[in-house]
C-alpha cells in the first residue's frame, strides 16, 4: 500500500542550550529512526518509558523541529519547517493527547471546545459547525446533548470520545493516538478500542499507535516498531513479531508482560534503560542484552530486514 | 489447638459497609462485603473503576476520608476489630504500597529519613539499628547501591527504583499483612515485571500475606492465589484466581473478562457504566447492565452462593450464565 507516512534518518534534539556564555548540548531523544506508515493501517509504537515514542510523534506533526533527517506525508517532502508553517503543511496529520482532560478547557463546555477548532480550521458558518458537531459526536458514540457538559461532568471514556471528535472534526488522514487506553478500565477501553476500528473504516484514518499495553497493540495494530533509547530495534507485521520475536529487547519485552494464563515470564531485563546523557557505545541495548557478544559493545548494527541485532540472521 | 489457629484467616473483612455523606445523599461506597486473607495467602481485588477498591483498603488501613461511616461489619486482623480504633493498634503490622512512585514520597527530604521517620514510631530498635535493617531491605529489594542510596533524594531515583523504595518502606516495621493499591500502573512491563518477581519473592521468604488491588487481570493471575471481583461496592464473586478466571461464574465477571484483548473475540465492552455511588439501583446492582436478567433481579439483593468448597458467587442464575 502507498505510503502515508514516513522518516528516513530522522534525529530529534531536545535540551540543548545555546547560549553565549552557556552551551549545553542535547539529548537525542530520536536518533537515527527510519519509519514509513502506509495509508489505512494502524502502526503501534512500543518500547519503554522516555524510549523517545512522544518525541517521535511530535516531530512527525511538526511540534518539534528535527535536528536531521527527512519526514515524508503523501510523498512530499515536509522536514525542515519551524513550528507554524509545518502545522499548515502536515494538517492532515492530528494528535490525541496522553492525557485526554489535557486537551479540553475546563470553564468551555466541550461543544465550545469543539466549535472553536472547527472555527480555527476556517468553517465559519455557526450552523455549519453545529451539524458536524452534532454528528461527530453521534459518531464517537455520544448524545449531541455532551455538547453542553463541562469536561469535569465526563468519566474518562467520554473524555477520551469528546478528544476522538475533536480531531476528527477536523479531517485528518492520520491520527496519531498517543497512549489511548492508559488509565482506562478494562471495559471501556474494550468499547474505545472497538470505536477506534469503526471510525478507522468511516473515515478512511491511518493511525499511529502509542501504547505501553502490549496486549492492546498485538490486538488492534497492522504492524509494529519497537523503540530502545531513541532508535528502532525491530519492525515488522503485528502478527509475526508478536510470534516470533527476532530482537534480544523484543523478546524480553513481550516475555516480561503479565499473562492471564499467569504463567512465568520468561527471563527478565535486569536494570533501567540507561540515561539518554550516557547512551552505550555499539549496541545501545548490549548492557542488559543476555546474548551480548564482544562486538556487540563497539559496533552499533543497523536495521536490516526489520531488525537491529548482530545477531539476528 | 494449632490447627484452629492456623485457619484462621490473618484479615478478614466481615460485612462491611462504608457510607460517605455527600451534596447529592449518602453514598453507599461499600455494602456487605465479606473476605478473608489467610496467612501466608494473596488475595487479589478487581472490578472497574468506582467499584470501591481503594475505599476498601482505606478502611482496612483506617484512612477513611472526612464523612465516612461505617454503619455496619467488621475489620478483623489478627483476632482484633481494628475498626474500632481506626487501625491504631494495627499501625506497623499492616505495611501500605501506594498506586503511585512519583507522589508518595516528599521531594524534599532525603527518601532514607522519610522512612526511617515512620520506623521510629512504629519499630522498637534504635536509629542505627533501624538503619542497619533498612540498608538491608534496599538490598533485598534489589536497588543499586543500598548503602548509598540513604543519602539520596527521592528525584534521583528512577519510577521503578521509587516503587522499590516504597516497597522497603511497606516492609520496614515488619508487617505481617501488605496492602497494596495498583503498585505497578504507573511502570514499563519490564519494570513491572522485576517489582512484581522482588515482590513475590519477598512475601515467600517473610511468610507475608498479601492484599493487592489491580485492575490488569494478567497481574492478578501472576500474583494472587486468591480473587474477589468487586462491582459497585459488592463482592460478585470470589474463588481462587485460577478457578475463578479460567471460567467465571457471575454475568459480571464473565464480562469483564471477556473484554480482555486477549480474550475478547470481539472488543464490546460492558454496555453502560458502574452506577454512582449515590444511585445504586435496588435488586442486584449489576441487573441494568446484565444479559442474564431475570424479573426477581431488580427487586431482591443477590446472596452469596458457595460453589464447591472454595468459591461463591452473587448470583442465584449463574449456572444458567456459564451455559450461555
Ligand atoms: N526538554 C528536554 N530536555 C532533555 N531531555 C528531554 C526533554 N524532553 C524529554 N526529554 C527526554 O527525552 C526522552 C524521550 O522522551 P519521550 O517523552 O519521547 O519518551 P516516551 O517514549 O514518550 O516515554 P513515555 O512512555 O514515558 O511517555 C526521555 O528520556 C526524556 O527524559
Ligand atoms: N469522598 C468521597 N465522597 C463521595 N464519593 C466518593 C468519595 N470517595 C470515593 N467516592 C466514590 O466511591 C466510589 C468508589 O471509589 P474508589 O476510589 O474506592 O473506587 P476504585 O474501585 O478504587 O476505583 P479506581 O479503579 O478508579 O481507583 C466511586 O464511585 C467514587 O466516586
Ligand atoms: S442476579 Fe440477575 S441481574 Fe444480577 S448478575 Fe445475576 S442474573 Fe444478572
Ligand atoms: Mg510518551
Ligand atoms: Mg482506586
Amino acid at each position: 500500500m502507498a505510503e502515508l507516512v514516513g522518516a528516513s534518518g530522522l534525529v530529534v534534539e531536545l535540551g540543548a542550550r545555546r547560549g553565549l556564555f552557556r552551551r549545553r548540548p542535547g539529548v537525542r531523544a530520536v536518533d537515527g529512526v527510519d519509519l514509513s506508515v502506509a495509508a489505512g493501517e494502524t502502526f503501534g509504537v512500543v518500547g519503554e518509558s522516555g524510549c523517545g515514542k512522544t518525541t517521535l510523534a511530535r516531530t512527525l506533526l511538526g511540534l518539534q523541529r528535527e535536528a536531521a533527517g527527512e519526514i515524508r506525508l503523501e510523498g512530499r517532502q515536509v522536514g525542515g519547517e519551524g513550528p507554524a508553517a509545518a502545522r499548515r503543511t502536515r494538517a492532515a496529520v492530528q494528535y490525541v493527547h496522553q492525557d485526554p482532560g489535557a486537551a479540553l478547557d475546563p470553564w468551555w463546555q466541550v461543544g465550545a471546545t469543539l466549535a472553536e477548532g472547527l472555527r480555527i480550521h476556517g468553517v465559519a458558518d455557526a450552523a455549519e459547525r453545529e451539524a458536524r458537531i452534532a454528528e461527530m459526536l453521534k459518531a464517537v458514540g455520544l448524545d449531541p446533548a455532551f455538547a453542553a457538559r463541562y469536561p469535569h461532568e465526563l468519566s474518562g471514556g467520554q473524555q477520551r470520545r469528546i478528544g476522538l471528535a475533536r480531531i476528527l472534526l477536523l479531517r485528518p488522514k492520520l491520527v496519531i493516538l498517543d497512549e489511548p487506553t492508559a488509565g482506562l478500565d478494562l471495559s471501556v477501553q474494550a468499547a474505545v478500542l472497538r470505536l477506534l476500528q469503526e471510525l478507522r473504516e468511516r473515515f478512511g484514518l491511518t493511525y499511529l499507535f502509542i501504547s505501553h499495553d502490549l496486549s492492546v497493540v498485538r490486538r488492534v495494530c497492522d504492524r509494529v516498531a519497537v523503540m530502545y533509547l531513541g532508535r528502532v530495534v525491530e519492525e515488522g507485521a503485528a502478527a509475526r513479531l508478536f510470534a516470533a520475536p527476532r530482537h534480544p529487547y523484543t523478546r524480553a519485552l513481550l516475555a516480561a508482560a503479565p499473562r492471564l494464563d499467569g504463567a512465568a515470564a520468561g527471563p527478565g531485563l535486569p536494570g533501567d534503560p540507561p540515561s539518554l546523557r550516557a547512551v552505550p557505545t555499539g549496541c545501545r541495548f548490549h548492557p542488559r542484552c543476555g546474548a551480548a557478544e564482544s562486538r556487540c559493545a563497539t559496533e552499533a548494527p543497523v536495521l536490516k530486514d526489520g531488525v537491529a541485532c548482530h545477531l539476528a540472521a | 489447638m494449632m490447627g484452629a489457629t492456623l485457619a484462621r484467616p490473618l484479615l478478614s473483612v466481615e460485612n462491611l459497609a462504608v457510607h460517605i455523606r455527600t451534596d447529592a445523599g449518602p453514598a453507599r461506597i461499600l455494602d456487605d462485603v465479606t473476605l478473608a486473607v489467610p496467612k501466608g495467602g494473596s488475595l487479589g481485588v478487581v472490578g472497574e473503576s468506582g467499584c470501591g477498591k481503594s475505599t476498601l483498603l482505606r478502611a482496612i488501613l483506617g484512612i477513611l476520608p472526612g464523612g465516612a461511616t461505617v454503619p455496619k461489619g467488621a475489620v478483623l486482623f489478627e483476632g482484633r476489630d481494628i475498626l474500632a480504633d481506626r487501625g491504631a493498634s494495627a499501625r506497623g503490622r499492616i505495611g501500605f504500597i501506594p498506586q503511585d512512585p512519583y507522589l508518595s514520597l516528599n521531594p524534599v527530604f532525603r527518601a532514607g529519613d522519610q522512612i526511617l521517620e515512620v520506623m521510629r514510631r512504629h519499630a522498637p530498635g534504635s536509629r542505627r539499628d533501624h538503619k542497619e535493617k533498612l540498608v538491608e531491605l534496599f538490598r533485598a529489594v534489589q536497588l543499586p547501591d543500598p548503602g548509598g542510596a540513604l543519602a539520596k533524594y527521592p528525584h534521583q531515583f528512577s519510577g521503578g527504583q521509587r516503587q522499590r523504595l516504597l516497597i522497603a518502606a511497606a516492609l520496614s516495621c515488619e508487617p505481617s499483612l501488605v496492602v497494596a493499591d495498583e503498585p505497578t500502573t504507573a511502570l514499563d512491563v519490564t519494570t513491572q515485571r522485576e517489582i512484581l518477581a522482588v515482590l513475590r519473592q519477598l512475601i515467600a521468604e517473610r511468610g507475608l500475606s498479601l492484599l493487592f488491588v489491580t485492575h490488569d487481570f494478567g497481574v492478578l493471575a501472576t500474583v494472587c492465589d486468591q480473587v474477589a471481583v468487586l462491582y459497585s461496592g459488592r463482592v460478585a464473586e470470589t474463588g481462587p484466581t485460577r478457578a475463578v478466571l479460567d471460567a467465571p461464574l457471575h454475568p459480571y465477571a464473565r464480562m469483564l473478562l471477556a473484554c480482555h484483548p486477549d480474550r475478547a473475540t470481539d472488543l464490546l465492552g460492558i454496555p453502560g457504566t458502574v452506577p454512582a455511588a449515590t444511585a445504586q439501583p435496588p435488586g442486584c446492582r449489576f441487573h441494568p447492565r446484565c444479559p442474564q436478567i431475570h424479573s426477581g433481579c431488580p427487586i431482591e439483593v443477590p446472596p452469596m452462593l458457595p460453589v464447591g468448597e472454595a468459591r461463591a458467587v452473587a448470583c442465584p442464575w449463574h449456572g444458567e450464565a456459564a451455559r450461555g
